[in-house]
């Protein structure tokens, strides 16, 4: 079932989500806060949107799949599992605490809303691959998403599954890059660039978007436009800036982030007064 | 002339007589395939060394030759076992293994999904050398939890690795040879997951051994006679689970244990075996018979197997090693 809501409920969404990655991270003052406030505008917009999906049936044959294959930006995931519905929010306290099934990289034993263990990078592209190839067989009409990191397309495999979605014309296949531009080792420009990524994904066989990542908006025209899109795969190139929503870390390009109590609570009061 | 275009493409990398073999394991799994509408085969390009033709042919909607591409073989067929299907990943066991143990690990046992994987040219039984041998496979695939392994000693017993792999619910890696002749008419015992079968009766020491070491085994185990040595066999095709109680009973029956595998003797069925004895806090006169800690090289499997002691001379001079052993 797809969520209705206008953009305006939308965005105040992704500022509770957003809250909710702050309040996650806060407590073990370091961690991927910039990466999950700069995907938060994705998170909202294929869950509370896009995606046909039954929080109390999580394992509904026909549903839309969401493939985080970047599985470490897990407080924004969390955070928008729990406010979709699939599991009470009460949990998100757990974040990375020994024993909690919320860990850093996210794992199906949190439960069947994790389509796929991921987090060794490079994987997740390939499983809603062949989810999708069965999807066509069994005459399923379910759509499959895949967040993909932009550094994490530098992975062979991808490349691999690319070549095989394009070369198959996976319709039911849409592939986002949070392209925040940060690696582990730096911004992607310094460690091994994507570019012309645009160019390349078109000559796998996409059929390709360039989009304002933290535009709701412009991610629903684009899903839209990908559903419409015949006989190719979908990429959408979702530029994000890290850290988005809160002035202090906007633009801070750092894969991990320290994230000492004091400029947690300034972060804290800027989204609490968006909201 | 159009016979010799015919000889021209029936040429593949295994088959070298140019006469159509048979395709057991193939067959086998189009049969059960037809009975079983979740069964779908996924092949990285190598049809006919793998016996998919048939598959291929006869169930194209359920057929996907993937490319080149092992890693992204195994992650789709995660996918697709998560989506109701039993996907079979055919390659060479090199690349259905070392190659794409991360994948298998993540997309196939840690979420225990049917997802079958079936690799030909086991151990060093390959004139392609080195890059396509496969002699840690089963050392890295025992490793891997939720994972069950098994092995046929030859084509007849092909069908049943089929029935095994759907038997057991979750990943299977097969370890398949594809013959290189027609096989002499043979009854084959029946398998099961976790035992092994008794293939010869002795009790003086015991052989365990697998895949196509198994005909070595008993040709050694007829010149031990001529000696007075009369040696079980068990053929443990059945790697993970592996049969406990055969162990320890033929340990306490016979009072001596050869394995040979075609594999490397580190962490394959001589570990296994050896810490099966181990744990049971038995010793006794013990040798594993399998490729010594070194690379091997391209060649016929006839040649590799003497060359690199794995044929029934070395088995026959470690069975009368063990035996000698055991009379101090």
């Amino acid at each position: 079932m797809r969520q209705d809501h206008n953009l305006r409920d939308l965005e105040r969404i992704a500022t509770k989500l957003r809250l909710h990655v702050v309040n996650m991270v806060a407590p073990s003052g370091q961690g991927y806060v910039q990466q999950g406030l700069g995907a938060a505008d994705i998170f909202t917009s294929l869950y509370f949107a896009e995606a046909n999906m039954d929080p109390d049936n999580p394992k509904w044959a026909d549903r839309d799949r969401i493939f985080l294959t970047t599985a470490h930006n897990t407080a924004i995931f969390y955070a928008t599992l729990g406010e979709r519905g699939f599991f009470d929010t009460d949990r998100l306290s757990t974040y990375v605490t020994d024993g909690s099934e919320l860990e850093i990289n996210s794992s199906e034993r949190l439960g069947p809303f994790v389509e796929a263990t991921c987090g060794s990078l490079g994987q997740g592209l390939s499983v809603a691959i062949g989810c999708a190839l069965a999807a066509k067989r069994q005459g399923r009409s379910s759509r499959f998403y895949v967040i993909i990191g932009d550094g994490e397309m530098q992975e062979g495999q991808v490349w691999e599954a690319a070549m095989l979605a394009g070369a198959k014309g996976l319709d039911n296949l849409c592939l986002i890059v949070d392209y925040n531009f940060v690696q582990s080792e730096g911004t992607m420009d310094k460690v091994m660039s994507l570019e012309p990524l645009m160019d390349k994904m078109a000559s796998f066989g996409f059929a390709c978007q360039d989009v304002d990542g933290n535009d709701i908006s412009a991610l629903l025209n684009a899903y839209e436009t990908a559903r419409q899109t015949k006989g190719k795969p979908t990429f959408i190139k979702a530029n994000t800036l890290m850290g988005k929503g809160v002035a202090s870390l906007e633009g801070l390009m750092f894969h991990q982030l320290r994230f000492p109590p004091e400029v947690a609570n300034s972060a804290r009061a800027e989204l609490e007064a968006q909201l | 002339m159009s016979k010799t275009l015919t000889q021209l493409e029936a040429a593949d990398f295994i088959n070298r007589s140019f006469k159509p073999l048979p395709r057991s394991y193939g067959d086998a799994l189009v049969e059960a395939a037809l009975e079983d509408e979740r069964i779908v085969a996924l092949c990285a390009d190598l049809v006919p060394p793998t016996e998919t033709d048939r598959f291929r042919d006869e169930l194209p909607h359920r057929f996907l030759n993937t490319g080149i591409a092992e890693a992204n073989m195994i992650g789709m067929a995660g996918g697709m076992a998560r989506s109701g299907e039993i996907p079979f990943c055919h390659s060479f066991c090199a690349f259905t293994t070392k190659r794409v143990l991360d994948q298998i690990t993540m997309q196939a046992a840690y979420p225990n999904l049917p997802v079958k994987i079936v690799g030909f040219l086991p151990g060093i039984a390959t004139i392609l050398g080195v890059s396509h041998q496969a002699i840690e496979d089963v050392a890295i695939m025992r490793a891997v939890p939720n994972m069950a392994i098994f092995e046929p000693s030859g084509p007849e017993y092909h069908a049943a690795m089929v029935k095994m792999a759907l038997e057991w619910d979750g990943p299977v890696y097969l370890r398949m040879k594809r013959p290189d002749t027609t096989p002499e008419a043979f009854t084959p015992q029946p398998l099961e997951i976790g035992k092994g079968v008794v293939r010869r009766e002795g009790s003086d020491i015991t052989i365990i051994s697998a895949g196509i070491c198994i005909p070595e085994a008993l040709t050694a185990a007829k010149t031990l006679a001529k000696d007075g040595i009369e040696a079980r066999v068990i053929d443990m095709a059945s790697l993970k689970p592996i049969d406990e109680n055969l162990i320890l009973e033929s340990a306490q029956t016979t009072g001596a244990i050869i394995t040979v595998e075609n594999h490397s003797i580190i962490g394959g069925l001589g570990s296994a075996v050896a810490e099966v004895l181990m744990e049971a806090g038995i010793g006794l006169p013990f040798k594993r018979v399998g490729i010594n800690d070194q690379f091997c090289e391209g060649g016929t499997t006839s040649y590799l197997m003497n060359k690199f002691g794995i044929d029934h001379n070395g088995i026959e001079k470690s069975g009368r090693d063990v035996f000698a052993r055991k009379q101090r």
